[in-house]
């Protein structure tokens, strides 16, 4: 190849290939690798040669020159391996800038009647009960959502899944304006909620498109930028509401229900554009690759049969619930309890209880790069415990906020509170794209659906009745907080470990025999299981450091595989 | 409850011998009762069902004959339009505070403020649009000079129970904002529908 290597090691054929390919597309990745400051490896990418025991990933067909040079460094499956956050360049950073983008319009949407809510109650007659039981409803419709759109991710793709959604729910945002009645208004708002679903293909088509080095910090910042459509839309509508009803003079209960026309606009447009500019994969669009014979057709049974069995889906859906669960419920609560506790005016405890979901846009992508970072070195068990530690620490957080009496006091604990819940919320979503490769969309819809189940239980029974002040409420919650977060401690996954007992020395504990237990011999005869070998290839560095077996390949398996597999060397540490 | 009448008996008694001393009230229970508030709808019918946007209401106040006081401080008055008890149940911001800065009960103004005299005062108010659909009595807040209320009367009961009247709010729906929606989700669904099948045939047409 007669490259020229500053690091001159010797090299085996094999990263030879690669090194030169890397090269080759040095020109137009050479801003892209060194500016990144969000991304934990370090930046000399063309440092191949280093012993962190990741391997290099065959990349033959990029070596033979039939795809497109990617603007970022990717693996062997196109993923990106670094993440530019202010580059809009296809298909990777577009698709991130698309995802979080229509995640936030379905916040937006779902959250858009809580600043016109005092013209709204006037116009049709609403009761406290009406309008407790409508907030209800606008997040219990997503847990249902979430359920299905993950199995619609695994089956169409993120990108037509996410347009189902929204565009399928703007209709029920539009036709707010036709309410009349309060049952019109909660059926309505259930109807919105469903389009919190999309948090479940956001979630999904990072994972598709980022790799494992990242997945984490790009998961975090989506589902935590989006989570700013909250506050957005509190100070989005009342600015519509007034410009209707101010300078073009419509009467109040005229205004409000045009306001939502832009609510209803944001979302339709956000689909039209992931539908127009987004793809699946970086390889293109699933229909495509169907086409191509390059991505297999599955059933919608199977890939949720695999979902459920895995007990790792539900120990993670419980967890979920008790930090992002955690954080909508207290989002709920916190100004009253600012007002009632503390005799702050209205408007003070909102703003001082608003900080608490604002900081989701450090927070959330943190925890995510956290998760990152503990991979780095410690692979998969140094996720759990990153995650494990993050939200025990706000269980306790929250025991003690409950029990600060003075505001100072209390206004300090909740940040810091908010800080845990929120980065273990990011650290959950570093851990979930490895817990099945067949399965991902129906298991982060389920952990999805979790955490509202999680938010909506958690109201029941420490928020709802006069059994408890809210103080103790918010003790007895931090409590359950540390219950619920206890099973990751059973987590294990064979070739990797878990927090407590490190990987199995067996010669059968490798990525490739974990991914392809779901698929079985008739499948695999078929082809369709080449997808799972390559993230099984690629999620190595979940080992961490330590010392790798070779993977036992499958003699049935495809020539393919068996290419891929010998083609495949890795460093020793 | 009789103690609260009680209550409210004394504090009355105790304004009425201060009278000439009396300063603005910061409790709705330090007001003397003094006036007799009526309101009906057009030619004397009842007010019940009066429509938002196109009836009027025809609110009369006098200085009550029951009612002993001295009644030099009293300057301006205010007539509101308030809520009745069964329009306030379950929805707190509606709620009845005695401490009258913090009391919601009076959402909306008839007219504007008029000076006080003691028999013959008529006003005819066109129900604004904004008005919600609830049961409702006027109420007649006196004012003396420093622009504090002093006294007030209302059309309902104490209780604030009987004697109400119901009116008819607009719907605020229209049916060119009915169209709108209905075009827009229209768009909306079928915009998805035709990329789908816009993709399927393209896809199909390349393997062909």
């Amino acid at each position: 190849m007669g490259v020229a290597n500053k690091n001159a090691k010797a090299m085996t054929p094999q990263q030879q290939m690669e090194f030169a390919v890397t090269l080759k597309r040095e020109p137009s990745m050479s801003s892209s690798c060194n500016s990144t400051p969000l991304h934990p490896r370090s930046s000399q990418d063309a440092d191949l040669g280093d012993d962190d025991g990741t391997p290099v990933g065959a990349t033959l067909d990029v070596y033979m020159g039939d795809a497109d040079p990617f603007p970022l460094p990717v693996d062997s499956e196109h993923k990106a391996r670094k993440m530019k956050l202010f580059s809009f360049a296809p298909p990777h950073m577009l698709a991130f800038h698309l995802s979080w983008f229509s995640f936030f319009a379905t916040f937006v949407s779902s959250f858009a009647p809580a600043p016109l809510l005092p013209v709204i109650r006037d116009n049709l007659d609403l009761t406290g009960r009406d309008i407790g039981n409508a907030g209800t409803a606008s997040v219990a419709g997503s847990i249902a959502s979430r359920l299905v759109i993950g199995a619609l991710c695994d089956l169409v793709g993120p990108r037509y899944a996410c347009a189902f959604l929204l565009l399928l729910t703007a209709p029920a945002v539009f036709t707010l304006a036709s309410v009349s009645t309060a049952t019109g208004f909660i059926v309505s708002r259930f109807l919105i909620g469903l389009s919190l679903g999309s948090f479940v293909t956001c979630q999904f088509w990072m994972s598709s498109m980022f790799s494992a080095e990242v997945v984490g910090t790009v998961n975090g910042t989506t589902a935590g930028w989006a989570n700013l459509g909250g506050g957005a839309s509190l100070l989005i509508m009342p600015l519509v509401y007034h410009l209707i009803e101010g300078p073009m003079g419509f009467d109040r209960f005229v205004a409000w229900r045009i306001a939502f026309v832009v609510p209803g606009f944001i979302q339709v447009l956000s689909a039209l554009l992931v539908l127009v500019l987004g793809q699946d994969l970086p390889d293109g669009n699933y229909q495509e690759l169907k086409v191509k014979g390059e991505q297999n057709t599955d059933t919608a049974w199977k890939v949720i049969f695999y979902a459920v069995i895995n007990p790792k889906t539900w120990v993670f859906a419980l967890s979920y619930g008790y930090c992002f669960g955690v954080e909508l419920t207290v989002d709920n609560i916190l100004t009253s309890y600012f007002f009632d506790r503390f005799d702050l005016p209205l408007h003070t405890a909102g703003v001082v209880a608003s900080t608490f979901g604002l900081a989701n846009i450090v927070t959330r992508p943190f925890g995510g790069y956290l998760s990152d970072w503990m991979a780095q070195n410690l692979g998969m068990r140094g996720r759990l415990w990153a995650l494990w530690s993050v939200q025990t620490a706000g269980g306790m957080a929250c025991i003690f906020l409950g029990r600060i009496g003075h505001l100072a006091g209390t206004i300090v604990v909740m940040i810091v509170f908010s800080c845990f819940a929120e980065m273990a919320a990011g650290a959950t979503f570093g851990v979930i794209p490895f817990i099945s490769r067949r399965s991902l969309g129906v298991i982060s819809g389920i952990v999805g659906a979790g955490g509202i189940l999680g938010a909506v239980l958690t109201q029941l029974i420490f928020f709802t009745s006069s059994a408890y002040s809210t103080e103790t409420g918010i003790s007895l919650m931090g409590i359950m907080i540390i219950c619920c977060t206890f099973p990751i401690i059973g987590v294990y996954f064979p070739q990797w470990g878990g927090m407590l007992r490190p990987a199995s020395t067996s010669p059968s504990a490798t990525e490739e025999a974990y991914y392809l237990r779901e698929w079985s011999q008739e499948e695999q005869r078929q082809g369709m299981h080449l997808a799972s070998l390559k993230f099984a290839e690629n999620s190595r560095g979940e080992r961490g450091k330590r010392v790798a077996p070779q993977p036992v390949l499958n003699p049935m398996s495809s020539s393919a595989t068996l290419a891929l597999g010998a083609g495949v060397q890795y460093k020793m540490a | 409850m009789d103690l609260a009448i009680l209550r409210v008996a004394s504090f009355i008694i105790v304004v009425h011998m201060s009278s000439i001393l009396a300063e603005g009230a910061t409790l709705f229970s330090e007001l003397s009762n003094s006036l007799t508030v009526s309101a009906t709808g057009a030619d004397n019918t009842s007010p019940n069902g009066t429509k938002a946007g196109a009836d009027e209401l025809f609110v009369t106040w006098a200085l009550s004959s029951a009612a002993q006081v001295d009644d030099s401080s009293y300057k301006t008055v205010e007539l509101k339009l308030c809520f009745g008890v069964p329009s306030q149940i379950d929805r707190p911001w509606r709620k009845t505070n005695n401490v009258l800065s913090k009391d919601k009960t009076c959402g909306f103004n008839i007219g504007s403020p008029q000076p006080y005299n003691r028999a013959g005062n008529t006003i005819n108010w066109l129900v604004r649009k904004e008005i919600p659909f609830a049961h409702y009595f006027v109420r007649a807040y006196v004012l003396d000079s420093a622009g504090e209320k002093v006294a007030y009367g209302q059309s309902s009961n104490a209780q604030r129970t009987s004697n109400l009247f119901r009116i008819e709010a607009i719907s605020g729906r229209h049916a060119s904002i009915d169209i709108a929606a209905a075009v827009f989700s229209a768009f909306s669904v079928i915009s998805l529908l035709g990329f789908f099948f816009y993709e399927k045939t393209s896809t199909r047409g390349r393997k062909a």
